[in-house]
């Protein structure tokens, strides 16, 4: 007994020993990665390139940046400019995505760059103070450029203090699309401008065209939950051209009288059969819905989405803008970029930067990383990147599309509160609530959610 | 001699002892490690308002506010029913198969739990997906056939309305329940004193009685056991919801594992998740302190 008792202790301290031995050896090569951490920041202010980091880039799947192929031939060329920073990338989605980054946020393992759109970057990560200031990407050159595609990324790109989270590479509108060959068969085309723009009274006209040919169901208004409540958000604010929130992003509006005019249209298309709704559809349903013939039109529409689809459908999307009473649609845009996680390592940050600037700014790579998103470039000097692609000609329909960007609201704080809340509030207004309480008691939850973000 | 034969095997007990508590240990280490700490830590962190920029002692804050969420209390309400219709549901059919497939051949019984544990082995995501297929409003096998019998003039969004969406959960929850309880009774079946059923038919009692009399008390302690674990299972029910209707329609699917999980994960305020955590924790210990009781109660040596 004594023996074994003995035989534990001895290993206990053993454990101890070789614990306390490996801390101390730890702390050593920290004390001196710390000198070489101050050394090479140093460098790093005198000389750009010699910088050497194990970093890592954690991506939301923005066209064929789910593609590891595409994403592992960015970083081989990368590194070939910069052999001493190793990228390793994590592919996430927009189903558990969230939750990751959440998680490694509260056990401290965050990667060093992440890829998305300001809602998350700026309004939530940023907001929240975990991710690195950015203004130095921001130069004068950058900020010129990207202003003069629109001045609406510049500002969806900072806090409202002015401090910049993201640094963007492409964007896009989101419009809606129809099955061409069931309006043409329906005679619905005559209510869609040449211009793809339609009115409000014309989307009636053409709701009731199919209808009357016989289309089952013209469209599915989703309200499942959030994914793709950019399409049904859009489409019930450009009805009327009612706006989401004021100017500053502080406050929400749409249950003013435009915006409660524009969801009692889709209610009232709902009850005369001209339009359907689904609380158990998300926007993924309702694409594959569209994708499979089976309603007319989807209101979760973009550049990307047609490529995705384009093989599989045995039918012509074309794409439209949403339905607005005077034609002049307000379209929801899409802006995704980089954000640079702080961690508290100066030197990863110096080589996130890098690898950040090579993706979006370098004249050979720039374009080639915004045709891989499959959308538009933020900077006004790349011009058409799809120029002299097999894309060109898909790609200038959504071209067309950027003069009607409207102002990106997605950076209100208490944008994820928001986002329930607007799914919940098509339930419940197609579940026979009356408009104007419902939108009221939206606006209220989402007021109370920005104000609750904005004091903390 | 008496004596030291008494020392020497007081030496042999306490060396099995240690010896057993040697073989646990590294159970131990990882059950107080990955449950009993973080048990204590979500008890802490129920006490403070813990979000991913505050970390502030409230005290009782997090558990006053859980009482006046209308939406806790829906989704406390809809746990409830799921565990109310589920729990009874699962018990009595999975008796009933185990019952109706125990006497037969052992090709054709092992086919039939094979058939019924498929939805226990196969991914919760497959199951849903297939599921949410099968209840699709415009596409879906239900609304065809019911459509094509006569019985729906117009197609249900069996997920999307209120009315039906619990209940469709419901539905998946109890065939991706009932796998294992079959199985199990369907062994506990197999454990029955023989003699004692014999005996009894000897004594000129029924089918019914011997099943009451003799098979029931016998079969008592995998009850109890089929009782608690669906109990957990049906107030844990979250992967279902988070699938298919993310608490919709209008709340009347929110269970409150899928409410902590959204003010955890999507609002971050992770104190207030807690607390909601530590209630649901002392809600299934006491169904399963009421179970552990009534069953003893009916329970026969």
């Amino acid at each position: 007994m004594k023996k074994l008792i003995a035989t534990l202790l001895v290993g206990v301290m053993s454990l101890s020993l070789i614990a306390c031995g490996a801390e101390k050896e730890t702390k050593v090569e920290e004390t001196k990665d710390e000198t070489l951490q101050t050394e090479e920041t140093q460098e790093t202010s005198e000389s750009t390139e010699a910088v050497e980091a194990d970093i890592t880039l954690w991506t939301y799947p923005i066209g064929k940046f789910a593609d590891a192929e595409t994403v592992n031939g960015f970083i081989a060329t990368f590194n070939e400019k910069n052999p001493g920073i190793n990228v390793s990338v994590e592919y996430l989605d927009y189903t558990s995505g969230d939750d990751q980054v959440t998680a490694a946020i509260e056990a401290g393992t965050t990667p060093d760059i992440i890829m998305e759109g300001p809602e998350r970057l700026v309004s939530n990560w940023g907001a929240k103070g975990k991710m690195v200031d950015l203004s130095d990407l921001w130069d004068a050159e950058a900020m010129e450029d990207i202003a003069l595609t629109s001045k609406a990324i510049v500002t969806a790109c900072q806090s409202p203090d002015g401090v910049f989270y993201e640094y963007p590479l492409c964007m896009t509108t989101h419009c809606m699309a129809i099955n061409y060959e069931m309006f043409e068969a329906a005679d619905a085309l005559q209510y869609i401008n040449e211009d793809r723009t339609w009115t409000t009274e014309n989307f009636e006209k053409a709701m009731q065209a199919l209808k009357d040919n016989g289309v089952e169901t013209t469209g599915v208004v989703y309200c499942g939950g959030q994914g793709g409540d950019q399409g049904t958000r859009a489409l019930a604010s450009n009805l009327y051209s009612a706006k989401f929130t004021n100017e500053a992003h502080n406050e929400w509006t749409m249950n003013q009288e435009a915006g409660v005019k524009g969801l009692q249209k889709l209610v009232d298309l709902s009850n005369a059969g001209l339009l359907s709704y689904d609380a158990g559809a998300v926007a993924s349903d309702e694409l594959q819905l569209f994708a499979n013939g089976t309603i007319a039109m989807s209101f979760c529409w973009n550049a990307s989405n047609e490529a995705q689809y384009a093989s599989s459908v045995a039918f012509t999307p074309y794409a439209v803008a949403f339905p607005s009473e005077d034609g002049t649609p307000e379209l929801c845009g899409g802006i995704w970029g980089f954000g640079i996680f702080d961690n508290g390592d100066d030197v990863k940050v110096q080589a996130a930067k890098k690898f950040i600037e090579f993706i979006a700014d370098d004249e050979v790579q720039g374009p080639l990383s915004v045709q891989s998103t499959g959308f538009f470039p933020v900077r006004a000097s790349y011009g058409n990147v799809y120029t002299g692609t097999a894309d060109e000609a898909r790609m200038s329909v959504y071209a067309e599309f950027m003069k009607y960007l409207s102002d990106y609201y997605n950076v209100a704080p208490g944008w994820a509160e928001q986002r329930t809340a607007w799914w919940n509030l098509l339930q419940q207004i197609f579940g026979g609530e009356d408009v104007q309480t419902a939108t009221d008691n939206y606006v209220k939850i989402s007021n109370e959610a920005t104000l609750a973000a904005s004091n903390s | 001699m008496h004596n030291s034969i008494s020392k020497r095997s007081r030496a042999l007990i306490r060396r099995e002892t240690i010896s057993a508590y040697l073989f646990l240990l590294p159970s131990l280490i990882f059950f107080i490690g990955f449950v009993i700490v973080p048990m204590f830590m979500c008890l802490g962190a129920s006490f403070f308002n813990y979000t991913m920029t505050d970390f502030e002692f409230i005290g009782l804050g997090n558990y006053v506010e859980m009482f006046q969420d209308s939406i806790f209390i829906k989704a406390f309400v809809n746990t409830v029913v799921i565990v109310v219709v589920a729990v009874p549901a699962v018990t009595v059919f999975s008796l009933w198969v185990g019952a109706a497939i125990y006497p037969m051949h052992a090709v054709s019984r092992s086919f039939f739990r094979c058939v019924f544990y498929l939805p226990v082995v196969t991914g919760t995501v497959a199951v849903a997906v297939v599921w949410k297929w099968m209840f699709n409003k415009y596409t879906g096998l239900f609304n065809y056939v019911l459509d094509g019998a006569g019985v729906i003039d117009q197609n249900i969004s069996w997920l999307g309305d209120e009315k039906t969406a619990l209940w469709c959960i419901i539905l998946i929850l109890f065939t991706t329940s009932i796998g294992q309880p079959i199985v199990l009774y369907v062994a506990a079946l197999g454990n029955v004193d023989a003699s004692l059923v014999e005996a009894s038919k000897v004594d000129g009692a029924t089918n019914l009685q011997t099943f009451w009399k003799i098979k029931w008390p016998s079969i008592m302690p995998t009850t109890l056991y089929i009782l608690v674990i669906t109990t957990i299972n049906s107030f844990q029910c979250y992967a279902l919801i988070q699938l298919l209707t993310s608490g919709g329609p209008n709340h009347s699917t929110d269970t409150i594992m899928y409410y902590i999980y959204y003010q955890a994960f999507k609002l971050n305020r992770y104190g207030y998740g807690n607390a909601m955590g530590v209630f649901l924790a002392i809600v299934i210990a006491l169904f399963s302190i009421i179970q552990f009781r009534l069953t003893k109660a009916g329970n026969v040596d």
